[in-house]
């Protein structure tokens, strides 16, 4: 059975339709990127996967059932919506304190999880005090706090430090490890390919792409570069084959629809000597950016 | 229940805010009950001499601030959760009426020693002013510790009219306004143009149940105006509890279907 599961997912605010017919499933123990450009709609589905915010059609359940009827919400899942929301007058310690009443779990707990976080050293300091990775690390914490199987983080690298980003890949990488389920907002492919086995990809509210990582990584494999000095007869063996040729001058060519084990074995086989065989690959964000491109707008973006 | 309302007890104890609201209203306690017992030796102001018991009365029962910022801090426990917290709030209890309830309890403790410390501070200096003229304390000590025990039970019942306000509202800033300009200004104005309405007014109610006279905290033109005699207690409490419960019945509605954005 799914852990996560949304089906049919819609939410208009007014004019803006913010979530449109959205259905993907996420399975137990998988690392999910949950991807779109600011706006997309992704912050607006995780509230609506909390229950935070009523859909307009369709629902969002979790092991099963709405977030709402959860008998225990923070055992069973654990939130980061943008950073923390941890009152600014309020202590570190103190927020986790509360969290922890919130949570039925023993205040023994809070020590744990500002250390896992690395906040130890600052607990006793008012969150308005905080920087913004701080405040991360202090949602994270308070994600943490119950020992929730799953997990949802809404772009939890924001303001973190390359040293911040690293250690976050480190510790979600040991959470997936532990076989929780997580599923991670991000505007930045990069940055969840690290660690995330499959991608949701939105815009504009709807779904664009939900794939392994495997697949899309194919999805961006793009041209051959070829420099042979018998570049000109090799374009033409090579167009004989069904591969399409772009002279780039020189004795530099550009193959499609041909992989470059392909281009190899034909050019042995005729005796055209090779001196550059490359494969272009359009990069993952590439990929992203075209799939997000391409979708029309219904109305303004949330 | 009693595990959120420790919880938002802990949420009260954590922050500045409350205790910055005791030690204004500390203050301004201060303030107004040395002016009234200035204005009682002075023979001004229509309050009745000090070493009367009207007068020790009038002086002992300041406690209109502490009603006020009782539902202030109503309004900032409820919208401020707004503003900070309410993703862990709400995600963790997704039946937002407890949450509320919780509040309203928590604000209501919280307000009862509002009230308590207002009470008190008045008590003492009233007396204090009495005592320092060389006169008789002439107001007994059932008749002290029945008007904190209002004061206490005013200003808890409206902090949780505060955060009813608060959840309607969502804002701190429009929440608190409401707040003071109903106290303040509309109750005033209402009570000073129309004196028999007085009774049933709430925040006028609420001074009563703490032994003010009617129209006694009252502000402007309009404190210095007679009235009709007040509610009596059990009616008013009933009165400022109805209030309270109307206040949060419609925040409850609204809170159950607002979005958490």
């Amino acid at each position: 059975m799914a852990v996560i599961e949304v089906c049919g997912l819609s939410k208009r605010f007014g004019e803006v339709l913010a979530v449109d017919d959205l259905s993907f499933r996420v399975g137990a123990g998988q690392v999910v990127g949950f991807l779109g450009p600011n706006g997309a709609g992704k912050t607006t589905t995780l509230r609506l996967l909390l229950g935070l915010v009523s859909p307009t059609a369709g629902e969002a359940l979790i092991d099963g059932r709405p977030y709402r009827e959860l008998p225990h919400p923070l055992r069973v899942v654990g939130a980061a919506l943008e950073g923390s929301d941890a009152h600014p007058g309020r202590s570190a310690r103190d927020h986790l304190r509360v969290a922890a009443g919130l949570g039925q779990v023993g205040e023994g707990r809070v020590d744990e999880v500002l250390e896992l976080v690395g906040l130890s050293g600052s607990a006793e300091r008012r969150v308005r005090h905080f920087s913004l990775g701080m405040r991360q690390r202090l949602g994270l914490a308070t994600a943490l706090l119950c020992e929730p199987q799953v997990l949802v983080l809404d772009e939890p690298a924001n303001g973190l430090d390359p040293e911040g980003a690293h250690w976050l890949r480190h510790l979600l990488r040991d959470l997936a490890g532990e076989g929780r389920t997580v599923l991670i907002s991000s505007h930045l492919l990069a940055e969840v390919a690290l660690i995330a086995e499959s991608v949701v990809i939105l815009d504009h509210g709807r779904l664009v792409a939900h794939s392994s990582l495997e697949e899309l990584t194919k999805l961006s494999a793009g041209a051959v570069t070829v420099r042979s000095p018998d570049a000109e007869r090799l374009a033409k063996l090579l167009e004989g084959d069904g591969a399409v040729v772009e002279p780039l001058g020189g004795d530099r060519i550009r193959v499609r629809g041909a992989s470059p084990e392909e281009v190899g074995l034909l050019a042995c086989r005729y005796g055209a000597p090779l001196s550059e065989l490359v494969t272009e690959t359009a990069g993952l964000e590439d990929v992203f950016l075209q799939l997000t491109a391409d979708v029309p707008a219904e109305g303004p973006r949330a | 229940m009693r595990r959120l309302l420790g919880v938002e007890l802990l949420k009260l104890r954590t922050v500045r805010t409350p205790y910055g609201l005791l030690a204004a209203l500390v203050v301004m306690t201060v303030i107004f009950c040395a002016i009234e017992s200035t204005k009682g030796y002075a023979g001004t102001g229509g309050v009745a001499s000090l070493p009367t018991l009207a007068g020790q009365t009038t002086v002992t029962t300041i406690t209109a601030w502490a009603i006020i910022l009782a539902a202030v801090l109503g309004v900032l426990v409820s919208a401020g959760e707004m503003r900070h917290g309410a993703v862990l709030t709400y995600s963790a209890t997704p039946k937002r009426h407890r949450a509320l309830l919780a509040q309203a309890g928590a604000a209501g403790v919280a307000g009862a020693i509002f009230g308590l410390c207002g009470g008190a501070t008045s008590t003492v200096v009233g007396l204090a002013f009495v005592v320092a003229h060389g006169d008789a304390i002439v107001l007994g000590a059932p008749a002290m510790v029945g008007h904190i025990g209002g004061a206490m039970l005013g200003a808890a019942l409206w902090a949780a009219i505060g955060v009813g306000v608060g959840a309607l509202v969502r804002s701190q800033v429009v929440g608190v306004i409401v707040v003071l300009l109903w106290a303040v200004l509309i109750e005033s104005f209402v009570g000073g143009v129309f004196p028999s309405s007085r009774p049933y007014l709430p925040y006028t109610a609420a001074t009563t149940l703490a032994g003010t006279k009617l129209g006694g905290a009252a502000f402007g033109p309009a404190h210095g105006i007679a009235g009709s005699a007040p509610l009596p207690f059990v009616a008013a409490a009933a009165l400022v509890l109805a209030v309270a419960l109307s206040v949060g019945l419609v925040a409850a509605g609204t809170t159950l279907r607002r979005d958490i954005a």
